[in-house]
């Protein structure tokens, strides 16, 4: 497979607890390519977020390696995987984790800071990025004056400011109602679509699986099925 | 990046930050405020021993010991002969001590009769009073502690039995011409003043004198034999260490209102590390290194101290200015309480050094204490953090 961006192989990942190791990944083995919208299902407990803070660099693999835009995450020093989730990597959360005493402008910029960007391509930058999720007109909004729907889609807009080659989404319509779900999810591939970010999610909402180009499942820290959906 | 989103956190705070801040700034008036004011006592205290006692200098008769009163009956040597015609001038004073008893309204009472030249300027003591006419009594001089402590009046008269040199006692009545505002406590309590020729015939020792008080003009003719150069530090070393102790002790109270203002900026911070988990995640998932992370907390932290610093400035500036242009009475009863009194308003002086200094300490502090709880964010995991553990 060519524009290989992360590549998986015999990972698992052990989390000790009082009566031993826990395995919560187990030998798993997985490719993503470039503009891939990659849906990873399953029930709670079954590995997606663990996966997914691995392929982020923000764990090391107990066992294995996962190497992420050539970059092998367990080599890498804490500077490093800073460095490379501020260079590469977008996140969105189930909670929208955005800085409440920032308005939404100062939220989208704030990635573009720690790649010292400036002012003018910074400007640039987050108006493209409010423009993606139709937010120009909250640009001085706080937060907490936000539905959760425009939060999530600040989120995005934070997250794909720096046009990242990887977006990381974690159960991002957890909070949402079946419309803003959508909408969201509507936002997501359209970016996907026209800047060929590849975005994987993990998510356990059917009603947004049809949106998926592959579907990945895990069940009890193993995968279980991984299927190309043609169409979506 | 990391200033601006800590000064953002700071207002975002709200009240918490406020209460900090405010508790920082009173601890540091406070702080300013007792600098300035062991400062600025001890500095009028200088002062005034200087224009009543000290002048440029004091030459001690070798046999003379401040700390033993029984010494002082032969503590006492002839004015050089160099130094006549300063004496004359008026550029040297001559002060003769002797150990005395005194008879006030019947009672019998220890005291010090100390000589000075009645014509004499270079000190402060009123001793133009001292020139009497009358022969049947000596015009004498007592300060306010005296006064009370013996409860005399001015005009009242009493005897004063002296040994002179032959060892005979000698009987002289004196009657009060001034009670003097005397700022120096050691010129006042149980001491008696006279002009130094009536002492010096009572006592029998023509020309001899126990100290000398000396202005810069003088410095050069004092090669006696028998006085010894004291100089200003050994001269106020008593001084100095008693305010030192006295500050000492009250530093205890500072360093207790210190402590409990660092405590509330290391629990407002140790609050905010438990209550920004996620947030802290979420700063480690977007590429904040940890150092940076920790770095926002201490800089938040020590933003307290900034904006106390304004406080300070704006709430301190009419207190120390206050206290700077009006002062306020340190009435000669506070003797009582261990602190000389003066007769003039305490205006303070702000020692900028020590006041900068203390400051610095300050704000070092609260970077120490804003970073101890930070220092938690080195061992946390983005992935526990995200969780909110």
């Amino acid at each position: 497979m060519e524009d290989i961006i992360v590549r998986i192989s015999n990972m698992s990942k052990a989390f000790p607890t009082g009566d031993g190791d826990f395995l919560a990944l187990k030998n798993i083995n997985l490719n993503f390519g470039k503009g891939e919208f990659t849906g990873i299902v399953g029930p709670s407990g079954s590995g997606k977020t663990t996966l997914l803070n691995l392929i982020g660099s923000l764990d090391t693999p107990t066992s294995g390696e996962v190497e992420v835009l050539g970059y092998q995450v367990s080599q890498l020093t804490q500077k490093q995987s800073s460095e490379l989730r501020s260079k590469y990597i977008g996140f969105i959360f189930q909670t929208y984790n955005l800085l409440p005493v920032y308005n939404v402008y100062e939220n989208v910029e704030f990635p573009l800071l720690l790649l010292k960007m400036s002012p003018a391509r910074r400007a640039e930058a987050v108006t493209d990025a409010l423009e993606w999720v139709g937010l120009t007109d909250k640009i001085k909004s706080r937060p907490s004056q936000l539905s959760g729907g425009q939060c999530q889609r600040v989120a995005i807009a934070r997250a794909m400011v720096k046009k990242p080659s990887l977006v990381l989404a974690d159960e991002p319509t957890a909070n949402l109602d079946t419309e803003n779900s959508l909408h969201i999810l509507e936002t997501m591939k359209k970016i996907n679509t026209e800047l060929g970010t590849s975005f994987l999610f993990s998510t356990h909402d059917q009603k947004v699986i049809h949106f998926m180009n592959r579907i990945i499942e895990l069940v009890d820290g193993k995968v279980a099925s991984d299927d190309i959906q043609t169409g979506a | 990046m990391i200033f601006k989103l800590a000064l953002r956190n700071i207002i975002g705070n709200g009240w918490r930050s406020l209460i900090n801040i405010f508790i920082i700034a009173f601890v540091m008036i406070g702080l300013i405020w007792m600098i300035a004011m062991w400062y600025s006592w001890l500095n009028l205290a200088k002062t005034q021993q200087k224009e009543w006692e000290f002048a440029s200098g004091i030459m001690r008769v070798k046999s003379y010991d401040p700390y033993d009163m029984f010494s002082w009956e032969k503590a006492n040597a002839p004015v050089p002969v160099e130094a006549q015609a300063a004496v004359a001038k008026g550029s040297i004073v001559p002060i003769l001590f002797s150990p005395c008893v005194i008879y006030p309204n019947g009672r019998m009472v220890n005291a010090i009769v100390k000589g000075i030249p009645a014509k004499q300027r270079l000190l402060k003591i009123p001793s133009a009073q001292l020139s009497g006419t009358d022969e049947s009594v000596v015009p004498a001089l007592i300060g306010k502690a005296m006064a009370i402590s013996t409860r005399l009046k001015e005009k009242d008269i009493f005897t004063l039995r002296i040994k002179d040199s032959e060892g005979a006692f000698n009987a002289i009545d004196l009657q009060v011409s001034q009670i003097m505002d005397c700022p120096v406590p050691s010129l006042d309590a149980g001491t008696v003043w006279i002009d130094i020729q009536a002492l010096q015939s009572a006592k029998q020792l023509p020309d001899m004198a126990t100290v000398m008080v000396i202005n810069d003009n003088a410095l050069s003719i004092l090669h006696g034999k028998e006085f010894r150069a004291i100089g200003e530090r050994e001269f106020f070393a008593d001084l100095n260490q008693m305010v030192k102790t006295k500050a000492e002790g009250q530093s205890s109270l500072f360093i207790l209102l210190v402590f409990l203002a660092m405590l509330a900026v290391f629990d407002t911070q140790a609050l905010a590390i438990f209550k920004r988990r996620k947030e802290i995640g979420m700063l480690s998932a977007m590429g904040l290194s940890k150092g940076k992370i920790i770095l926002l907390f201490t800089t938040e932290g020590s933003l307290y101290m900034v904006f106390a610093s304004v406080v300070t400035a704006v709430l301190g500036f009419p207190i120390f200015y206050y206290f700077a242009k009006i002062g306020f009475s340190l009435p000669y009863s506070a003797d009582n309480f261990g602190v000389a009194g003066f007769d003039e308003p305490l205006k303070f002086i702000y020692p900028a050094p020590l006041v900068f200094a203390t400051l610095l300490l300050m704000f070092l502090l609260t970077v120490f204490v804003s970073w101890l709880p930070a220092r938690k964010i080195a061992k946390m995991k983005p992935t526990d953090a995200l969780r909110g553990r």
